[in-house]
């Protein structure tokens, strides 16, 4: 009985010694498999970062900037999500709308903040966004719509710079698919109620524009892009439904109020500019 | 000269508790025959050798000893290549339709499942032609656990 048992053990571990020597030999370079690697992400990510720098102003001022470091700082937190991967940066432009890029950039425009009801509805938003970063959705959908050869290509300078602004553009105004976006709503729900924070609001949210789609819609980006925003809202608020929790703001609802009113400010200063 | 030994340790040949007759020699070698035949239909799909081989088992489980015996073996030997070809097959299909790349550890994976596969594939030619001559062959591992499965009397 003892000898099959061995010999049947050191089957296994002869396929296993197998596979392990085969490994200590780099097949992917001797194949010459392309694949994205964390530098070509980073690469892409400062390129197209680049693109909306040149492009938009970005709001730099103090209080602004760590408004919304101290809300992203709670839900990562809650989250256990490294918050130095991400890059958080406040463009003036009045679109609403707000997108990841590679490398954990995340972008939000002025515009959705001063259209935010409240702050529960902008912590959704970035919560959604920060979803798709945790989720690696960004390279996914570059990788399905562009193609590893042109993404390798871009980051290597052998890419021109349209195609670079065209790949940012869609980045900005296009949507995932809809069951990666649906993901992300789902993960969002459970970052907000990891954070304490009511889910209801980024519903509504999403309700309330919805209502507004048959109008002209060329400021409500995140919503065009974002199909069925009335689907949407349902299953966030059945996702939710039995799980209430304690919510609390994150932040002051002064610090909120200063938030729009000093962001209000500055878009008016930069367009009487 | 690494076959010979090969042949000598992993696969040995060995006197058979009786003289297997003609017909039971050509039983015993079709087992394994059928395992090679749904090698074309088994590469993308790992189960169907497996199944082919159970047929065969099921269909000689009330044959004479020696028939048994090597439909024991030629289904078990299967039974073990299904594992590993499973896993390569599964790893492939997520490599294509997720996110999973393509990594030297897969790859490797790979070619240490083909080594596997082309020895069985060999191992089995051998016996299958060895068998059909009346020749007793015991595999390594498959042997001795076949020794153990199946029994003399019914």
């Amino acid at each position: 009985m003892k000898k099959p048992i061995i010999q049947g053990v050191v089957t296994i571990l002869l396929f296993l010694a197998t596979w392990f020597a085969l490994t200590q030999i780099d097949w992917v370079k001797i194949f010459k498999v392309e694949q994205i690697t964390d530098k070509t992400e980073q690469k892409l990510g400062e390129l197209f970062w680049d693109v909306f720098k040149n492009s938009e102003k970005e709001i730099k001022t103090t209080h602004v900037v760590n408004t919304i470091d101290s809300m992203v700082t709670k839900i990562c937190k809650a989250n256990k999500i490294d918050k130095s991967k991400l890059k958080i940066h406040v463009l003036n432009k009045d679109e609403i709308n707000a997108f990841a890029l590679p490398n954990g950039h995340l972008i939000i425009y002025s515009g959705l903040i001063l259209n935010s009801d409240n702050q529960e509805e902008l912590a959704g938003v970035i919560c959604h966004e920060i979803a798709h970063i945790e989720l690696k959705h960004v390279m996914k959908k570059l990788g399905k719509e562009i193609g590893l050869s042109v993404l390798i290509s871009m980051t290597t300078g052998n890419s021109g710079a349209e195609v670079i602004k065209e790949t940012a553009r869609m980045l900005s105004s296009t949507a995932f698919d809809r069951s990666l976006e649906k993901d992300a709503d789902i993960k969002a729900v459970d970052y907000l109620l990891n954070a304490n924070v009511n889910p209801e609001p980024f519903a509504n949210f999403l309700y309330k524009l919805s209502e507004n789609e048959n109008e002209v819609t060329q400021y409500l980006t995140w919503v065009s892009t974002h199909p069925d925003s009335k689907e949407r809202a349902e299953y966030i608020i059945e996702y939710s439904k039995d799980k209430t929790a304690d919510y609390q703001q994150i932040l002051a609802n002064k610090t909120w109020l200063n938030l729009k009113e000093e962001l209000k400010e500055i878009t008016n200063d930069i367009n009487v500019d | 000269m690494d076959l010979e030994h090969n042949k000598r340790s992993m696969i040995q040949e060995k006197q058979f508790s009786y003289e297997p007759g003609e017909h039971e020699a050509e039983a015993a070698s079709g087992s394994y025959l059928m395992s090679l035949i749904a090698i074309v239909a088994g590469i993308p799909l790992p189960i169907v050798n497996l199944i082919a081989t159970l047929i065969f088992y099921l269909g000689n489980r009330k044959s004479t000893y020696f028939v048994r015996w090597h439909c024991t073996q030629a289904l078990l030997s299967q039974l073990s290549m299904l594992f590993i070809n499973s896993f390569g097959f599964w790893w492939t299909v997520s490599i294509i339709f997720t996110e999973e790349a393509v990594t030297s550890k897969y790859i490797a994976y790979i070619i240490a499942a083909i080594i596997f596969n082309v020895t069985e594939f060999i191992a089995t030619i051998y016996t299958a032609i060895q068998t059909r001559k009346g020749i007793h062959i015991e595999w390594w591992f498959y042997g001795s656990l076949t020794n153990i499965i199946c029994r003399p009397n019914l």
